[in-house]
């Protein structure tokens, strides 16, 4: 710390939000500061003196704290890993290294700094002129801007920290914490309602923990106790503190962050008392660190016991700036002037109480110009004697630190305008006013008007009782109306006095000088949402919450308008910023796993993820990828291997009418199906596409089940349950794929290794032929088998209750393992199912494919009257083939095989693409499938295919399948 | 006595090998086995928050436009609103799902008798519009127990699944932690609770989502016997 800093810490006080006895320290700018837990970052840096805060976005200004609310951009500083804090909300911690933002070098002598003497040739809306020419300058100007634009830096290396969301309900949600928010909740509990209570702050209380409303100070302390008792005393109200509503949508649905968490609250009634904001004053100097509101000031003061400075004058036009006035002088802080804007100031007892204590008062007078000393903070001011409207005569200079601003408010009323409501310019008020609430949303305090404290807590009394009855509490006595809001004499309509040398500010974040939005207006840009997006006025992070009324004020003046017909633009959620981590939650992933997961991780497997599914790809190291997968192949074609197939869609279709459904469902026909048979199924869309297949087993006259592809499953459900619910035939529908493990054994060893699992069993040949279906016991466990032949060797699917998975794969494993049984995954499975020239729904099919075009015309019954599909088929069935999928073979070494979607060109044009390719350990060279065109289909016919690095590569058209075409080994 | 071990049986909950890590000492039921207890803060924490796999339990669906008329002939009363579950004389509890649907699950005893008794009266040819769903195998059945059950759930699903909006015994077939989940609410003892039946096959996903909802609150695993001991002494 250095010895040259002035320690602004006052003695404790009563109401302080300070724990004394927990001394922190933090860094600002590397330099080492003390505070207090309850002390937020530019509170304990006030009380250490220090008022530079940060820098402005474009002219590189210096600025300090103004309203110690979180409502300005001054304050924005830099922590480790996260940009953009707000100083002024942000609680110090121990160890927090923070920065300012927005300088070259140091805060203190930003090397930036130069920026500012080229105004004059940004003037507004500058950048939709320049940059751009002539051709190719912004490629230039990009990397320039983009270094020199921005507010804070991203820390690409941080750590995700643990974010998470949460529901809410409650009756009436009542936001804000101040009087007329205390009274509302307290009110609505009373009523019975379920209250929710949300306050943006450390503590319950608002304007009552810093506002002095009475000579003394001591009403707001007073109320403070009352009516923050009966809300903790009452059954009925949640409290939230440090909690942010950040918006209104649909339903009063309210997101409201809290440290790391979004909550989604649904209310039924919500009372907005969100409290209103104080304005400047613009004039030249008006943003040099030192000028603040005056309710800054008393902030810095009652809760955080921090003297705001040595030498102040206020100025005002209503009576709370007498009150800052009085909180000063108490604080012992000289206060040299008052300027009240008003040429003929009305009396009030603050306002008596202070000139009781000999402080001038400078009726209809103003400040003129400010300037800052080296260390950036508030050296002086001239003031000014007002003439007109916008109009002062420059007179006497005071030297001082301090500038303490009570002028007038806007109502902090986003949250209702996210609702609907509107904020209109009031004359007879001078400043905007909210109007046109909608149904549900009851606002309260100086949100709405409600200035006099006493109006302000009977005013949310009503709208607590008012919540509650129209949420459906009806017990409760009405309250009374409020009387006299106050809401008149508080704002003073014109607080704008432009300089002849500018800097002048309307818009602190964005640097908006008066003749910056009078030169917008003169340029055509009149309308208040026009203005605002060509000037950038109330687009920066503090979204216009200092800018709304002085823009509308100036540009009706300059635009020659009623300044009645102005507003403010329309308001939009967020309220706050809200970072990616708090949107994206904790992320929930859902993820499905087969019993035997567990013994594929034991055995090394690579997994791949089939839909939500984990899947064995293959088994064994990454870089080995290409030799496992072979192994896995050559070992189900030479002995035996086995897979888990539980993914693989299950559905139970029962009732008097289960073929009939099938035969309208699938284009096969399955009323004469014998029971323990299966049969293939193929499923068509309307149009005639391709869009699932499997094989149904009959397990009895009015049972089949019926299987499909793992990520097919879902759509073939819904399918079926939308043509029932039409065809309203007897039968039940039930999706089991979750209910059963499988898997299928598979290999010229598979027989001799299965039967001595199956006591109650023949699987011979001739007891159990191919596509047969059983129910008995494998390893004592419930099973049903098929025999079907996907990968083209004699083997059988079983399938047990999920919860005997892991031990029927454990009793396979033991039972093969004289025969050297391998496990083998879906890579391997790929290419043995390619070798048979067997399809993939969704890889081999497209959106468009029929079974005319996959050679899957055997699959179409002839006799059947209907089945989903039929009508497009038999249509499409009498126009010629546009394309056709064919089996190739090429002679390319094992690593030339074309990958998926490779083109097959001819005569320089696409004729088609592959589909499937890999090589062929069993047959030694390079296999797939691809579209053509219908004339090169014959088997025999050469065709190319761009390759790999554009490679044209020769393939043949082969007949199919590849592998043992008179199926006598999968048949046997 | 030897310590059972889930792999010593042929029906295996998907989550034994999380239980087994968790210190959880296992008892039989039927080919299964059930993590009885994790250690002597299982009852506290039954009290404030406990999650139980209860999958090994049997349990068993029934559906079909006959489906509810067919549990009634064979003596399941009650049914007569949807998503509302109804304990029967035996022991069981009859949730139903849907006009169509319903389910029973056998209590903490683990005793079979009155649903198998139930399931043997079932056959395809004389039961008309009435078929089995295969719970037992298609979904994992959880408890969460504890006061702060409610404010785990808003962490996890967006009905209000509070005491005062969720009686004792509604049920809400909802989405919780993004995958689809029937849930009951079930107090044993006095004690606020909650059943979860969803897919099997995510049962791993869900545990891991519930218990790190549950860290906040001080929230662990406990057994069967926790939940037993809740329902006796109530």
């Amino acid at each position: 710390m250095s010895a040259d800093r002035i320690m602004e810490r006052l003695p404790p006080r009563p109401g302080e939000w300070l724990d004394r006895d927990r001394e922190i320290a933090f860094a600002f700018e590397g330099r080492c500061h003390n505070g207090f837990a309850g002390d937020t970052i530019a509170s304990a840096l006030a009380a250490d003196g220090v008022s530079l805060l940060s820098r402005s976005f474009k002219y590189r200004r210096p600025r300090g704290a103004l309203t110690m609310a979180g409502q300005d951009a001054n304050t924005l500083v830099q922590l480790p890993g996260e940009p953009n804090t707000l100083a002024d909300m942000r609680g110090i911690e121990p160890g927090m290294a923070a920065f300012g933002q927005n300088y070259d070098g140091s805060l203190e002598a930003d090397r930036g700094r130069w920026v500012e003497w080229l105004g004059r040739f940004m003037p507004v809306g500058f950048y939709y002129k320049a940059f751009y020419k002539p051709f190719g300058a912004w490629r230039r100007w990009e990397p320039f801007i983009r270094r020199k634009a921005g507010l804070g830096v991203i820390d690409t290396e941080a750590l995700h920290a643990y974010h998470d969301k949460a529901y809410g309900f409650c009756d009436v949600a009542v936001i804000g914490g101040g009087p007329a928010g205390l009274a509302a909740a307290a009110q609505a509990a009373e009523a019975g309602a379920e209250v929710l209570l949300i306050e943006e702050g450390a503590r319950l209380g608002g304007s009552l923990t810093y506002a002095r409303f009475d000579p003394e100070g001591a009403r707001a302390s007073r109320e403070a106790e009352a009516l923050i008792g009966a809300v903790e005393g009452a059954d009925r109200i949640e409290v939230m503190t440090e909690a942010v509503c950040n918006g209104w949508f649909a339903d009063h649905f309210l997101p409201v962050i809290r440290g790391n968490r979004l909550y989604k609250i649904r209310a039924k009634q919500v009372v907005v008392a969100t409290g209103s904001m104080e304005q400047p004053i613009v004039f030249r100097g008006n943003d040099t660190p030192g000028v603040m509101m005056g309710s800054a000031a008393q902030r810095l003061i009652r809760r955080h016991a921090v003297r705001p400075g040595r030498r102040a004058v206020v100025a005002t036009a209503n009576g709370d700036g007498y009150g800052v006035a009085l909180d000063l002088i108490d604080s012992e802080v000289a206060v040299l002037a008052v300027l009240d804007l008003r040429e003929d100031p009305p009396a009030c007892p603050r306002s008596d109480a202070l000139r009781a204590r000999g402080v001038p008062v400078l009726a209809g007078h103003t400040p003129w110009e400010a300037w800052a000393g080296p260390d950036h903070r508030l050296a002086g001011l001239q003031v000014a004697g007002i003439t007109g409207q916008g109009t002062a005569r420059p007179g006497e200079r005071i030297l001082c630190d301090l500038l303490c601003v009570s002028v007038g408010y806007t109502p902090a009323a986003h949250i209702a305008c996210h609702a609907g409501a509107m904020l209109r310019y009031d004359p007879a008020l001078g400043m905007l006013a909210l109007a046109e609430c909608p149904d549900g949303i009851h606002p309260a305090g100086s949100a709405a008007g409600a200035f006099d404290l006493d109006a302000a807590i009977a005013q949310g009394r009503l709208a607590g009782w008012n919540a509650a009855r129209t949420a459906g509490f009806e017990g409760a006595a009405e309250p009374p109306a409020p009387g006299d809001l106050g809401a008149e004499q508080v704002s003073h309509p014109w607080p704008i006095f432009p300089h002849p040398k500018g800097k002048d500010f309307v818009d602190f974040d964005e640097d908006l000088q008066v003749k910056d939005i009078r030169n917008a207006v003169a340029e055509g840009y009149e309308d208040i949402e026009l203005l605002k997006r060509f000037s950038t006025a109330g687009m920066g992070p503090s979204q216009g919450r200092h800018t709304a009324a002085n823009l509308a004020r100036l540009a009706a003046e300059a635009a020659g308008r009623d300044l009645a017909e102005m507003g403010a633009t329309t308001v939009r959620p967020p309220y706050t910023a809200e970072s990616f981590g708090i949107l994206a939650g904790r992320g929930f992933e859902p993820e499905r796993r087969s019993a035997m997961h567990h013994r594929h991780i034991e055995a090394d497997a690579q997994m791949m993820l089939a839909g939500l599914w984990q899947r064995p790809a293959f088994y064994g190291s990454e870089r080995d990828r290409e030799e496992c997968i072979e192994a896995e192949a050559m070992a189900v074609r030479t002995g035996v291997g086995l897979i888990d197939v539980s993914t693989l869609g299950g559905l139970e279709i029962r009732g008097p009418d289960a073929a009939e459904f099938l035969n309208r469902m699938y284009t096969f026909a399955y009323a004469k199906q014998a029971v323990g048979r299966a049969r293939y199924v193929l499923m068509c869309g309307p149009s005639g596409a391709v869009i699932d297949d499997g094989v149904a087993c009959r397990f009895h006259d009015n049972h089949f089940y019926v299987t499909a592809t793992t990520g097919g499953v879902e759509g073939v459900y819904r399918q079926m349950l939308w043509f029932n619910a039409q065809w309203r035939l007897d039968v039940d529908v039930t999706n089991v794929t979750a209910a059963y493990a499988g898997v299928n054994i598979a290999g010229p060893s598979s027989r001799a290794v299965l039967a001595p699992l199956c006591p109650d069993l023949d699987l011979s040949a001739e007891a159990f032929p191919y596509m047969g279906v059983r129910v008995g016991t494998v390893a004592g466990i419930p099973a049903r088998l098929l025999r079907v032949g996907f990968v083209g060797e004699l083997g059988y699917e079983i399938h047990v209750p999920a919860s005997y998975g892991e031990a029927l794969w454990d009793a396979l494993m033991d039972a093969g393992e004289a025969a050297g049984i391998l496990p083998f995954g879906v890579e391997a499975q790929r290419l043995l199912r390619l070798e048979k020239g067997h399809i993939i729904i969704g890889q081999d099919t497209d959106g468009e494919t029929t079974p005319q075009e996959a050679d899957m015309v055997w699959a179409l019954a002839r006799k059947k009257p209907f089945y989903v599909g039929e009508r497009a088929l038999r249509i499409q069935a009498a126009r010629p083939l546009k394309r056709k999928l064919i089996g190739f073979a090429m002679a390319s070494p094992r690593d030339a095989a074309p990958a998926e979607s490779h083109l097959v060109i001819r005569d320089g044009t696409i004729t088609g693409r592959v589909t499937s390719a890999a090589f062929s350990p069993i047959l030694g060279k390079v296999i797939g499938l691809a579209y053509v065109a219908p004339a090169q289909a014959e088997p025999g016919t050469r065709f190319t295919i761009r390759s790999h690095g554009g490679r044209m590569a020769l393939a043949e058209v082969v007949s199919l399948p590849h592998y043992d075409p008179d199926n006598a080994r999968q048949e046997g | 006595m030897a310590r059972l071990n889930p792999t010593d049986l042929p029906r295996r909950s998907p989550l034994y090998r999380t239980l087994v890590e968790a210190g959880a000492s296992f008892a039989p039921v039927g080919d299964g086995a059930i993590a009885e207890a994790f250690g002597k803060e299982d009852s506290a924490a039954a009290r404030t928050l406990g999650l139980a796999d209860l999958s090994p339990l049997p349990r068993a669906g029934w559906k079909g436009r006959g489906a509810l008329a067919w549990l009634a002939e064979g003596g399941v009363t009650g049914l007569d609103t949807d998503n509302r579950a109804v304990p029967q004389a035996n022991g069981l509890l009859a949730l139903r799902l849907a006009p169509t649907e319903a389910v029973l699950l056998v209590s903490f005893d683990g005793d079979t008798a009155a649903l198998d008794g139930i399931a043997a009266g079932w056959s395809i040819d004389t039961a008309g519009l009435c078929f089995p769903v295969p719970r037992m195998e298609s979904s994992f059945r959880f408890a969460v127990t504890g006061e702060q059950g409610a404010a785990m759930f808003a962490k996890l699903c967006a009905v209000d699944l509070r005491p005062r909006a969720f009686p004792d015994l509604a049920i809400a077939q909802t989405s919780v932690a993004r995958m689809n989940a029937v849930v009951c609410r079930r107090d044993r003892g006095g004690v606020l609770g909650y059943e979860i039946l969803g897919e099997w096959a995510s049962a791993e996903y869900l545990w891991a989502c519930l218990l790190d909802a549950m860290q906040e609150f001080g929230g662990r695993p406990v057994g069967r016997a926790a939940l037993a001991a809740l329902e006796t002494s109530g």
